[in-house]
């Protein structure tokens, strides 16, 4: 009992801690997350990493689901609340007060400063996310392969991501990955 | 003593309290309950990604915002830290029903989430170890990666950034995704440098 209380405290604590960090969403953080749940914490494998997030894709909701996935895995069903909160919890909060602000910065051009420059950065950072889980799940030339369907896919067409996934799944029965 | 002083007067005759009100705010055109309902509605949807069912339901459908008010609202998201749709939920609730109203729109987009990827999780834990899921999953979890390579791709065309955020970019990418630095330590140095320089370009 003591031992899973200390579990979701570390849960908790772990997300909480990268909540403020979360420049262009959870999608953001993957490499961060990555780096604490498989090597610092060593709750998972890098493969369990890469199957959780594409699970976490076939479910409905935002994408910060993928920690709740990641809190389930490590810790059952109070595992997945506990690190949703910990993970929204902290960056809603600022969202809340800081809102007001933001919202006087309107067209001020202090808000134009910080959107162009904090855009790069965030795509600086879902890049890294997107290699760090190609990197945990392309174990073969075809999951390679599917990797950069599924980037081309993405980037040139505006097909539903969840009919890539179900098509990359399919290719994978078909022994493709 | 003091407080009797100041107010005892108007606590005793109402009448008198009017003029000393501040102004009632104009009731919300959203009540909790729809509010409430309208987020739980974005959540199950959001199959692939939020955001378009996010514009579908509060612009189209509900009629709560403007298409250039819902775009604004989504450049302040990018601004903060935290999943855009998660801060979205926030303001709107704020912006029609206080704190209380953040409150729902949060556990209206994410409670019926939380409860399908549990449910999906324990699925895939009982057929975990069948050679079909296997291969399914290896599949699904190497296009995942895809996707998040190709959104970035996406952003980058999309905003046609000048050469040094490019470079900026590429950084991050480096430090972050190759290099494997933290990210705080990555972040301290990325993000000032940039508003400095951005600072500096802007005219």
């Amino acid at each position: 009992m003591n031992t899973s209380f200390d579990l979701l405290f570390e849960i908790a604590w772990r997300f909480a801690s990268l909540s403020l960090l979360a420049i262009g969403g959870i999608n953001a953080l993957l490499p961060e997350i990555h780096r604490v749940v498989v090597e610092v914490e060593g709750w998972m494998t890098s493969a369990e990493f890469a199957d959780l997030f594409a699970l976490a894709q076939l479910a409905p909701g935002p994408n910060a689901m993928v920690v709740s996935l990641l809190g389930w895995k490590v810790a059952g069903i109070a595992g997945a609340f506990v690190a949703t909160i910990a993970s929204c919890g902290p960056s809603s909060v600022v969202c809340y007060f800081a809102i007001r602000g933001l919202e006087r910065l309107r067209n001020g051009a202090l808000r134009g400063v910080l959107q162009r420059a904090l855009a790069p950065v965030a795509i600086g950072l879902i890049l890294a996310s997107g290699y760090t889980l190609a990197r945990a799940a392309d174990r073969t030339a075809g999951a390679v392969l599917l990797t950069i369907c599924g980037a081309t896919a993405v980037a040139a067409t505006r097909v539903n991501p969840i009919w890539i996934l179900a098509a990359a799944a399919l290719a994978g029965v078909a022994g493709v990955a | 003593m003091r407080a009797g002083a100041c107010g005892g007067g108007s606590a005793r005759t109402p009448v008198d309290m009017g003029p000393e009100q501040p102004e009632p705010l104009p009731p919300s055109p959203v009540s909790r309950a729809t509010l409430f309902a309208a987020f739980l509605k974005i959540g199950m949807l959001g199959f692939g990604g939020v955001m378009p069912w996010a514009r579908r339901v509060l612009v189209e459908e509900r009629g709560w915002l403007s298409d250039r008010e819902f775009a604004e609202l989504i450049g302040m998201c990018q601004v903060l830290p935290g999943p855009n749709v998660v801060n979205l939920s926030v303001i709107l609730g704020a912006r029609w029903q206080g704190a209380i109203g953040s409150l729902l729109a949060l556990t209206g987009i994410l409670f019926v989430p939380v409860i399908a990827v549990i449910v999906l999780a324990t699925f895939y834990a009982s057929v975990a170890h069948s050679p079909i899921a296997r291969s399914a999953i290896g599949g699904a979890s190497a296009a995942a990666a895809g996707l998040i390579i190709g959104t970035a791709f996406r952003l980058i065309v999309g905003a046609r950034p000048p050469m040094r955020a490019v470079l900026l970019a590429v950084a991050v990418f480096i430090a972050v995704g190759i290099a494997q630095a933290p990210l705080l330590w990555v972040l301290a140095v990325a993000v000032p440098f940039a508003i400095a320089v951005e600072w500096r370009a802007a005219p």
